[in-house]
């Protein structure tokens, strides 16, 4: 009798600590503009309602490279020169400061304009900042990667940590007080597993970490952008393309206006214009943007591991090749394709078996749940509308972080990390 | 007892999260406050999805009989970019102060529109040329010799219109692509607008300007380095293994943007 009650008051608890506690931003005051998700992900933030940031004239700052791989030098064909070594972006302060790791995005090199957004608004916060590419990006898979088959997260947390000990490497003379951690996408899934290694490798100790619009199960968020490119679009039809759609309106709303002005805020005055695109062909641009990164990776670790699936492994490639034929093979190959052909293989081989649930397990914020439960250093944003989750992965998160998780009720996906509400919560966050 | 003590933390718990869910909009659906946006989308039923291949197959048919000397001087170009013309840029940035830089941009801006101005009174676009040769007027006199740029405060963007664009407004097609050296992407047609338009230049001699740069070559350098300064395309930026392919088909559907526009 008192066992069961005792339960029962634990089970209560439980309950109440995990629905009581995550921060809830409601959309009332929350005020941020675009309610629509696709809409969101796509225009992001108008640009005045961002911060006010430092412009590059104001930034000291540099691109650097690092040689981690040397032996691509002479594998990797000809044309590959500009990325035999991983470059990476560092913003300096001229007196001692914390320095904060950004990794960017799937696919997305360390120039990305997030990564870019981040380093202006922690540089002028009184931080060194130090940009990095995405384990999946072109540059990083072919320059840092040691099995160049990006996709499972604590492999990909093992390269990325490398480059951070490389980077600090270089730098010696730079006054660093302490470390952070961040990242946006599919770069705040690395960093909560840069940050689980790091509890053991102990070359940093970060100290606070956080994770902006991380996918919760990596397969549900490969299925949903896969996915985003099978919409039915209006207008599409025998003679006309998707591509040749959308620069139709373009054509037209440029016409409108009158002269052609590309800047900040042209994606958003656009959906405000009478040419604005539908859902549905919003999302299947942001699916064709993901599925130019899968191609990307498809192709690039095909050839890194001459596996013979879309280059022929002793194809000669020199700077003159035409690389349009493999291309088209590698657009046929979505996330899941990259997965079931390149990732399962090399992971199966590796570790002596595992199915594919397995794997998901392994390379999802699943695999981190106890660790994530007990480290009041790393927390977590994300948006109620994010097209990359399930259902259930916001429940996950809730009863994973309690109140470490603020779930802002607009945004789509890091749509709305440069609104100044946000960008305020990330500050405040690291000041701590 | 036990019974009770369950219903009441139920309904608490339960009383919670409805105090903590104030639902956004009508379509909360998840008990955990997610609001599933894959829900009300439309998909092709599973027979028909190859929209996107169809549509980037095609997009990859640009005309490009010489891609293999394309190839290699793209590559020539990229790393003249970082080797050369990047880190002289920076050098620029370096040594001038931000005001002497904007100058020099008004100052080569302005020039510029004279052959814009020409191009569009070709194109028979009233409205644009007066606006240009408003531009042109107050540019010169008022910004002192298109040092300052007041017109673009006055509600006159700068538009560029070059013959290139006159060509393809007469229906000249693209022709061939082709990657100039240093220069970057361009094709036939606008290739030659770009000779017309150099002599169009050297022949009109507006304030005086090709007369002393063929006399003082550095005004030429300045002119070079001032536009890779404002050009904000990187080679590698795309950060793609594709990426010929791609900045090859942005490329094409710009120049016929702007042609339409």
């Amino acid at each position: 009798m008192l066992r069961s009650l005792r339960l029962a008051a634990l089970l209560g608890g439980l309950l109440m600590s995990a629905a009581a506690s995550a921060v809830d931003v409601d959309a009332a005051t929350y005020g941020y503009p675009l309610t629509n998700p696709f809409e969101a992900t796509i225009a992001s933030t108008p640009p005045d309602l961002r911060p006010e940031l430092p412009t590059d004239d104001d930034i000291d700052q540099s691109d650097y490279s690092l040689n981690l791989r040397p032996e691509r030098e002479f594998t990797l064909p000809d044309n590959f020169w500009a990325v035999k070594k991983l470059r990476y972006r560092l913003a300096r302060q001229d007196h001692e400061a914390p320095l904060i790791f950004l990794i960017a995005g799937t696919g997305a090199p360390y120039t990305s304009s997030l990564n870019e957004y981040l380093k202006r608004l922690y540089y002028k916060a009184g931080y060194h900042v130090v940009q990095l590419s995405s384990p999946t990006s072109f540059d990083f898979i072919s320059a840092a990667s040691r099995f160049a088959t990006p996709g499972v997260s604590a492999e990909d947390a093992e390269d990325l940590y490398r480059v951070m000990q490389g980077v600090r490497a270089q730098h010696p003379r730079l006054p660093v007080s302490e470390y952070y951690l961040t990242g946006y996408s599919l770069g705040a899934l690395d960093a909560a597993f840069v940050s689980h290694l790091d509890e053991t490798r102990r070359s940093f100790n970060f100290k606070r970490v956080l994770l902006l619009n991380p996918p919760v199960n990596l397969y549900t968020s490969i299925s949903n952008l896969d996915k985003l490119v099978q919409t039915e679009v209006k207008g599409v039809n025998n003679s006309t393309t998707f591509y040749e759609l959308v620069l139709t309106k373009l054509t037209r709303y440029f016409q409108q206006k009158g002269y052609i002005d590309l800047n900040d805020a042209l994606l958003y005055d656009f959906q405000q214009s009478r040419q604005h695109l539908s859902n549905e062909q919003m999302a299947m641009l942001i699916g064709t943007s993901f599925r130019f990164s899968s191609a990307d990776i498809a192709f690039t670790s095909d050839l890194i591991n001459r596996r013979g699936l879309i280059t022929p492994p002793k194809y000669p490639i020199t700077e003159g090749s035409s690389l349009t034929p493999f291309f088209k093979r590698a657009l046929q190959c979505d996330f899941d394709c990259y997965l079931t052909e390149q990732v399962i293989p090399m992971w199966r081989a590796r570790t002596d078996g595992g199915s594919l649930l397995q794997l998901i397990d392994q390379v999802s914020l699943y695999a981190l749940k106890d660790y994530l439960q007990n480290s009041p250093k790393i927390a977590v944003m994300h948006n109620a509308d994010d097209v990359i989750l399930g259902p259930g992965d916001i429940g996950f998160l809730r009863s994973t972080f309690g109140d470490r998780l603020t779930l802002y009720p607009h945004g789509g996906h890091c749509g709305n990390i440069n609104y100044r509400v946000n960008s305020d919560a990330m500050l405040e966050f690291f000041r701590g | 007892m036990v019974k009770k003590l369950l219903i009441v933390t139920a309904l608490l718990a339960a009383g919670l999260v409805q105090a903590d869910e104030i639902p956004a909009r009508a379509s909360v659906i998840e008990a955990d406050g997610f609001t599933d946006p894959l829900k009300e989308l439309k998909f092709n039923p599973g027979l028909d999805q190859r929209e996107f291949e169809r549509s980037t197959l095609t997009a990859l048919n640009v005309y490009d009989p010489f891609e293999s000397v394309n190839r290699r001087l793209y590559h020539f170009n990229y790393r003249f970019d970082q080797w050369v013309f990047l880190p002289v840029v920076n050098g620029y940035r370096y040594i001038t102060p931000s005001f002497v830089r904007t100058g020099v941009s008004n100052f080569f801006s302005n020039l510029g529109d004279v052959p814009n101005l020409l191009n569009s009174l070709l194109q028979f676009k009233g409205k644009r040329s007066m606006e240009i040769t408003a531009r042109l007027l107050f540019n010169t006199t008022l910004g002192v010799a298109g040092l300052w740029d007041p017109a673009t405060k006055m509600g006159l963007p700068h538009q560029s219109e070059d013959f290139g664009q006159t060509l393809g407004f007469y229906g000249v097609p693209d022709g061939p692509y082709l990657m100039l050296p240093i220069l970057g992407p361009s094709n036939l047609r606008d290739t030659g607008g770009l000779v017309v338009d150099y002599s169009a230049e050297n022949w009109i001699n507006f304030l005086n300007m090709a007369e002393v740069s063929s006399d003082n070559p550095e005004v030429w350098v300045l002119r070079a380095i001032d536009k890779r300064y404002t050009t904000s395309f990187r080679y590698g930026q795309l950060n793609s293994p594709f990426e010929y392919e791609k900045v090859r088909y942005v490329y094409t559907e710009a120049r016929r943007l702007q042609i339409a526009e």
